[in-house]
């Protein structure tokens, strides 16, 4: 039994204008220990779903339907205390902007303790103690002493540890991390992907990635979901999925980050995707990233919506014309 | 000899190299979110000048009925209408009561009700805000439905009903006149800023750590408020002094022989044009009061949230 099992959840966001399609169908199951990258451009559904998750979608959304399985139970009809309880414990959550993620009233280690005093009951002593030995696992030098520190005396990068040491307080079973390290300065980025490996290994976690930087699923992820209008569009082990990706936009996508040497290296430009993602206030029932694929409008593949099929063993691609298929008449088709 | 002074210097080297060593690793000098704030207040000039005369202010009406022997309310006409001089610095009224005595006991009566309406318009305000902001959708659309409805009532009849429903005009009727007349703009306020600060991720982040909702209301929403509470604080007393000082000149201030700025105004103005000096002093109270809380209000915006600053 795997330890997180998403089926069909449907997300939708209501506004004046009608539905948006926020998440629309995602499946995908993660094991314990293992972890899994969530990769797609703005606006793709990345983040929805994780709230999904969590119970936590803002707002007017809602999650229409499917189901999140969560260590053996559904998450989406337990009640709000239930999920409180779990938050934080079971499941722990870091978010995109290390800047405002911590209050900036409230000192460090008032923050670290508050999740330890709610969830493990702990005293004022042991929580205080037990914070001190997160800093340190996080690698804040002087943990002890800074524990009294209000948030603008800490740098971008330690505030992404801080964040990582609240998350971890109860060694949650799964981590969610939203973009981690998008509002990192790239040296600041290596160190917090390295200790998110060297922490999910400690505590034997599973987590799930959300990121726009194939870079950084490419270091952490075993398993890697690409999303585009709300779907899934390819899933696959990570190198699968580097070797050979299959989906056009996947191909895309990895076509698009910059080359430093090799034979793909070009002088100047930065190679980009034509057009933009469809509307998901009316999602086209035909296939969705059709408009922007160079493989479509030869045949009728744009007018229907693909399934995603399982092109080999643990390798699903959404597409009519996967890289591996298409060789077979590539000639004809271009 | 050479050779000793050099192991000492050595010695001495490496003493320094520990020490930075230590303190490279040790939290920085502690500078607290308040000190800046006191840092930054004292250096303007404008605010720092308007906070001092605040409280001189404040100590001449708190201080000089404790020591000044003239009676308030001992009348006596022979004494009436006399100019300000040495022994009645701001002359006398009509009853021959010592103005300087009165004006400060006036400015305690006006200070204190300010004060107190004041506080329960932050109290009724924050509260009534908080909630609408916090709670969102519907209810939220009801409170503010209900704020815009209050609005719409003028200032003055609404004061004044409040005042008539209490009967006897005294301190707490007009604590409360005041209060139920213009705690309005606070709660939108209140209500502006808590919806600004839920978006915080520091507080999705509460929510994602399974805080409940009290717990992030009261532990990461109200004092990030905090700042804007204490600058509308500054921003309202002027407005209540005001309003008393304009309902007691109206008559429905406190009652004689007790008096408030507001009175001592109304009394001068039966004479202004013989004896103007009794509504002047009064009045420039008044205003003394008035501009330099609002300094003190600007000079608080300033030092508590500097981004805001334009220069």
């Amino acid at each position: 039994m795997a330890l997180l099992e998403v089926d069909d959840l449907k997300t939708y966001f209501k506004t004046r204008e009608g539905e948006v399609h926020a998440v629309d169908g995602v499946s995908f199951s993660l094991e314990r220990g293992k972890t899994l990258g969530i990769v797609g451009e703005s606006g793709c559904g990345k983040s929805v779903t994780a709230l999904s998750i969590m119970g936590l979608v803002p707002g007017p959304g809602r999650v229409v339907s499917g189901s999140v399985v969560f260590d053996g139970r559904s998450m989406l009809d337990r009640k709000q205390r239930e999920l409180e309880d779990i938050r934080g414990r079971d499941i722990g959550m870091i978010f995109q902007d290390p800047m405002t993620s911590l209050n900036p009233t409230l000192t460090i280690g008032t923050q670290i303790t508050e999740t330890l005093r709610r969830h493990l009951k702990l005293n004022r002593d042991a929580a205080r103690k037990r914070a001190t030995e997160l800093l340190e696992e996080v690698h804040i030098p002087n943990a002890a002493g800074r524990l009294d520190d209000y948030p603008h005396r800490y740098s971008g990068g330690m505030r992404q540890r801080v964040m990582i040491a609240i998350a971890l307080a109860c060694n949650p079973k799964l981590l969610i991390a939203d973009e981690p390290t998008t509002a990192l300065d790239v040296t600041v980025q290596a160190g917090v992907l390295d200790l998110l490996r060297e922490l999910r290994a400690e505590h034997d976690m599973a987590m799930v990635i959300i990121t726009h930087d194939m870079g950084v699923v490419a270091e952490t992820a075993d398993d890697i979901v690409v999303m585009y209008a709300g779907q899934i569009v390819e899933h696959a082990t990570t190198l699968d999925l580097f070797d050979t990706p299959e989906h056009p936009y996947t191909e895309a996508l990895l076509a698009a980050l910059p080359q430093l040497e090799g034979e793909n290296v070009r002088e100047g430009r930065l190679v980009s995707i034509p057009g933009r993602p469809p509307d998901l206030l009316a999602p086209p029932l035909a296939c969705r990233f059709a408009p922007r694929c160079q493989y479509a409008g030869h045949d009728d593949c744009a007018g229907v919506l693909p399934a995603l099929r399982e092109i080999r063993p643990g390798h699903w691609v959404r597409s009519a014309h996967p890289a591996s298929e298409r060789a077979a008449h590539a000639v004809g088709a271009r | 000899m050479v050779a000793d002074r050099r192991a000492e210097f050595e010695a001495s080297l490496i003493r320094t190299a520990e020490t930075r060593g230590q303190e490279a690793g040790a939290a920085l000098q502690r500078a607290s979110l308040l000190r800046d704030a006191v840092h930054r207040f004292s250096r303007n000039r404008a605010a720092a000048t308007a906070a001092f005369a605040f409280l001189v202010l404040i100590g001449f009406v708190f201080i000089t009925p404790m020591v000044v022997s003239a009676s308030p309310y001992d009348i006596n006409f022979e004494n009436a209408y006399l100019s300000p001089s040495w022994a009645h610095p701001f002359g006398t009224d009509e009853f021959g009561r010592d103005l300087f005595v009165r004006t400060a006991l006036g400015g305690r009566v006006s200070v204190e009700i300010g004060f107190a309406a004041t506080i329960a318009i932050m109290f009724v305000g924050i509260v009534y805000g908080a909630i609408s902001g916090f709670a969102g959708g519907w209810l939220d659309n009801a409170l503010m439905r209900f704020l815009d409805a209050l609005y719409g009532l003028p200032y003055l009849p609404f004061a004044i009903i409040t005042l008539a429903i209490f009967g006897t005009p005294s301190f707490w009727p007009m604590v409360v006149a005041l209060t139920v007349a213009s705690w309005f703009t606070t709660a939108r306020v209140m209500r502006g800023q808590i919806i600004t600060l839920k978006e915080n991720d520091y507080v999705r982040a509460a929510h994602a750590l399974g805080a409940r909702w009290y717990r992030v209301l009261f532990r990461h929403l109200l004092p990030n408020t905090l700042g804007v509470i204490i600058v509308f604080v500054f921003l309202e007393l002027p407005g209540v002094v005001l309003g008393e000082a304009f309902l007691s000149f109206l008559g429905l201030g406190i009652s004689p022989p007790k008096a408030s700025w507001g009175t001592l105004a109304q009394d001068g103005y039966s004479s202004y044009q013989s004896h103007p000096y009794i509504i002047i002093v009064p009045s420039l109270a008044i205003a003394w009061l008035i501009l330099s809380a609002f300094f003190i209000a600007d000079g608080l915006r300033d030092a508590l949230d500097p981004r805001t600053r334009s220069y």
